[in-house]
């Protein structure tokens, strides 16, 4: 018992201030909700009128949740619990393969397996560390609500749903760890699956069956496989049913205990998808210091490619739907220009909507590319490099190189995924121009974000991994919650996504995107200077 | 020809920590130069200074003439590098690691040759270039770096403790192609703290301790400075005579045999001594680098120690 203490003391000091941060973050954007709930959708007619607008839509729906009546708590679980769900899945999977697939691979694993603390007992702790973490989280969320005046049972089973699905996400994680041989591909499919659980009950709300009022949902089959679909089954403050939350308990036992018996068989350091052998010799793309930057992204760049073809896809084939509701029902055109503003169609504003998601998914991307430089560094490999005749100056700029194109390749996949899409729909000859410019607009911002990162490679090295993620993290908040949340406008104004221009015709003020150009060229300029005079900065 | 590497009274700082203190160090062409001294001393930190990785505090660095930290990538040009601890892409093979490092060095330029470089040096080090940097062991890792560092010719090769991590039979391998480099007219820099490899391997070594030179110069001159050790069995009732031998030091007497220590150049001094005293089973060790480690590592260095900021 002592050992198994020591070892879950350890995980806990280790992940203190993530942690702590994590579950302050999501419990203060949980209660922040629920005061705007008050402050923006005070009155029950208010209410009814946007969820019957994001019934009849279908589209909101795969970005809330459920919808369940129009009670404080019952409202505010519609909006909100989908996405505590995303967070806590990603909190959880990160946890998951930190302690366990990345510990092996850097060796530390084996220093501990060494001691009679064995190779089993660190899993335990992990597991242990991964359930105080979501109960953590839970427990914040539900008290979070109650703070904020909403029932006490229901903020109870909301948070317990919170911390079962997180759960449920931390099996996985696990299980990946014990599958891959990287931490780097065993987080990649790990946010694969808990993007999946998200989309899938998106899918599902989206597909359900709407009562007559059109105040609540019955969801289709999807979200029967999503962790987060189970939560939303308890039908918190107003069924606040537990027994839903068995399927996902159950999922984490089972695979937990998968875990336990493949770690238990295996070797210690390997996996059970083997790496086999590679080339001797290497292609022709590793004949530069740009080619190799180029290699070492590429994977990033693909896996963020599909997500952005997917929103591509998905914004021109829901928008098309959108027209056939706006049609038939004038009054609900009324609220949902409320809602999104008045600049811009109905239409334009669904897709700048989708595509303000695909810039935050290209701008992750860049923040990815310049964390890439990082990584390299603080490996040692850039070392190697940085000792053949490859200018440390030049060495940056082509990651900065690289991350343009990323951007692009990202940028462009979705507006082409949108432009497919878009052909099938009523009006492909207004959507298409609309749906190209949407992708446009969207560089600017990508350019701030890696040019930041960069900035901050440049010149606080060992901060580039928190500050980057950081950074960007904040911005998506203020600038997909921030209207939401009413914020204060300073506040949403700090977010570059904030002054992506929304294209509307002829009318689409472009002036927020030349400044987001000039700031992100100054920043990528500013980050090579401060290169040329820097040190290597190995380690930590 | 002119000095290749010549650092004159080389500091660098991290914060309050004092990595190099006053490090002088000369390095001629055509020499295989050793770099000796304990973990800490500073070795590495001068490496990256010399490879333009991080910059002086204060002090000069001058690598064939240039400054390293401003004409860092044409200076690469014309070195190779083996770091002490060497990291490779995990998701590399070591074979496509070692093509990418030639390259970017403009080793490749003339193909044919490249590859049988290539070829007999991955033979020699007996290295699978198909397996992922990941699954490589620290030796191994070792290997491609070297098989990089020798595969494009250099006119100077830094290398950090490079056989740490190797077995004998690869050291000895290390040994032949450093030989060859040299034969070909490189010179080499040698971190080590492997004494019997400088021993082997060294024309010059220069010593360092906390960050400053300590002792710099040919093995022989080096040998001067220490002592030889002299051990014998002698007759009984010569205790006296023996005792009063001039120069002696740290005289050991047990039951007829005899121990003591005499400084290196009065050696050929004490011998007709020891004839008269009809000594038997007479063994003169010469100094080692061992000895020599030991005395600036030792107690005698204290002063230094104190010299040295804390």
């Amino acid at each position: 018992m002592t050992r198994l203490a020591v070892l879950l003391w350890q995980r806990i000091r280790r992940d203190r201030l993530q942690l702590a941060l994590w579950l302050a973050g999501t419990g203060l954007l949980a209660w922040a909700a629920v005061t705007a709930v008050f402050d923006t959708f005070g009155e029950e007619r208010d209410r009814k009128e946007i969820l019957a607008v994001a019934v009849a839509t279908r589209t909101i729906l795969v970005f809330r949740g459920t919808p369940n009546g129009v009670d404080d708590g019952a409202f505010t679980f519609f909006l909100l619990f989908a996405w505590l769900a995303l967070m806590g899945g990603l909190m959880s999977a990160f946890l998951a393969v930190r302690h366990t697939r990345m510990d092996e691979e850097q060796g530390r694993a084996e220093l501990v397996a060494a001691t009679p603390a064995g190779r089993i007992l660190p899993t335990t702790a992990t597991v242990m560390h991964g359930v105080l973490a979501n109960l953590g989280l839970g427990l914040v969320i539900a008290l979070a609500w109650m703070g904020a005046g909403l029932d006490p049972a229901g903020s109870l089973v909301a948070g317990a749903a919170i911390a079962v699905t997180g759960a449920a996400f931390l099996a996985f994680g696990l299980f990946a760890a014990q599958m891959f041989r990287t931490s780097r591909g065993a987080n990649g499919i790990s946010v694969a699956f808990v993007l999946a659980a998200y989309l899938l009950r998106g899918i599902g709300d989206a597909a359900g069956t709407p009562s007559e009022d059109l105040l609540h949902v019955t969801p289709a089959w999807p979200s029967w496989l999503s962790p987060i679909g189970y939560g939303q089954f308890t039908g918190a403050f107003v069924e606040n049913d537990l027994t839903p939350l068995l399927v996902p308990l159950g999922f984490a036992f089972a695979v937990i205990a998968v875990v336990f018996g493949l770690q238990s068989v295996r070797d210690q350091g390997a996996s059970l998808l083997p790496g086999g052998s590679g080339r001797a010799t290497a292609g022709p793309v590793l004949s530069s210091s740009f080619g190799l930057a180029w290699r070492l992204n590429t994977s990033i760049l693909l896996s963020w490619t599909a997500g952005a073809v997917a929103a591509g896809l998905l914004a021109t084939s829901l928008s098309s739907i959108l027209g056939q509701v706006a049609d038939s029902a004038p009054a609900l055109l009324e609220t949902l220009r409320r809602f999104i503003g008045d600049d811009a169609s109905i239409e334009q504003a669904f897709v700048a909507m989708f595509y303000g998601f695909v810039g935050v998914i290209a701008a992750c991307c860049a923040v990815q590319v310049g964390i890439r430089a990082r990584q390299e560094e603080a490996h040692g490999t850039a070392e190697i490099v940085l000792a053949t005749p490859a200018p440390r100056v030049r060495w940056l700029l082509e990651y900065w190189i690289v991350g343009v194109i990323v951007i692009v390749v990202v940028l462009g996949a979705a507006g082409l995924a949108g432009v497919l899409g878009a052909t099938v729909a009523a009006s492909p000859d207004t959507l298409i121009p609309n749906v190209v410019q949407a992708a446009a607009a969207q560089l600017p911002a990508c350019l701030v974000f890696l040019g930041l990162t960069l900035l901050v490679f440049a010149m606080l090295p060992r901060a580039t991994i928190p500050l980057g993620w950081t950074l960007i993290g904040v911005a998506a908040i203020l600038g997909i919650f921030g209207p939401i949340l009413q914020l204060p406008e300073w506040m949403t104004n700090l977010s570059p996504f904030t002054h992506t221009p929304v294209p509307s015709g002829d009318d689409t003020d472009w002036s927020g995107a030349a400044w987001m150009l000039g700031v992100g060229v100054v920043a990528g300029i500013a980050a090579t200077a401060a290169m040329n005079r820097r040190e290597l900065a190995s380690g930590g | 020809m002119t000095t290749v590497i010549r650092t004159r009274g080389l500091q660098k700082h991290f914060g309050r920590t004092v990595a190099l203190d006053g490090l002088d160090l000369a390095v001629e062409p055509g020499e295989i130069h050793g770099f000796l001294g304990p973990n800490g001393a500073g070795k590495t930190t001068t490496l990256r200074i010399l490879l333009g990785l991080a910059r002086a505090s204060a002090g000069e660095a001058v690598l064939f003439g240039s400054d390293p930290w401003t004409d860092a990538a044409d200076l690469h040009r014309r070195l190779a590098y083996v770091p002490g601890d060497v990291s490779l892409w995990p998701n590399f093979t070591g074979g496509e690691a070692i093509d990418l490092l030639s390259r970017l060095r403009g080793g490749t330029s003339d193909t044919a040759v490249y590859r049988r470089r290539r070829e007999r040096l991955v033979d020699v080090f007996q290295l699978d270039p198909r397996k992922k940097g990941r699954s490589y062991s620290k030796g191994n890792r070792q290997k491609v770096a070297l098989v990089a560092a020798f595969a494009t010719p250099a006119e100077l090769y830094l290398l950090d403790e490079p056989t740490s991590g190797l077995d004998p039979l690869m050291e000895q391998v290390f040994n032949s192609e450093i030989a060859r480099v040299v034969a070909e007219g490189s010179t080499v820099l040698l971190s080590s703290h492997i004494l019997s490899e400088v021993e082997a391997l060294c024309d010059r070594v220069s010593i360092i301790r906390a960050g400053r030179t300590v002792e710099s110069g040919t093995l022989a001159q080096l040998r001067h400075l220490t002592r030889t050790e002299v051990g014998f069995v002698h007759e009984p009732g010569r205790e006296a005579a023996i005792e009063a031998l001039d120069g002696t030091h740290d005289l050991v007497m047990d039951n007829g045999r005899v121990r003591f220590t005499v400084d290196s150049d009065r050696v050929a001094g004490i011998l007709p001594e020891l004839a008269r005293l009809e000594v038997r089973g007479l063994t003169i060790a010469p100094p080692s680098l061992e000895e020599l480690f030991l005395r600036h590592y030792g107690d005698e260095l204290t002063p230094v120690e104190e010299e040295a900021p804390a």
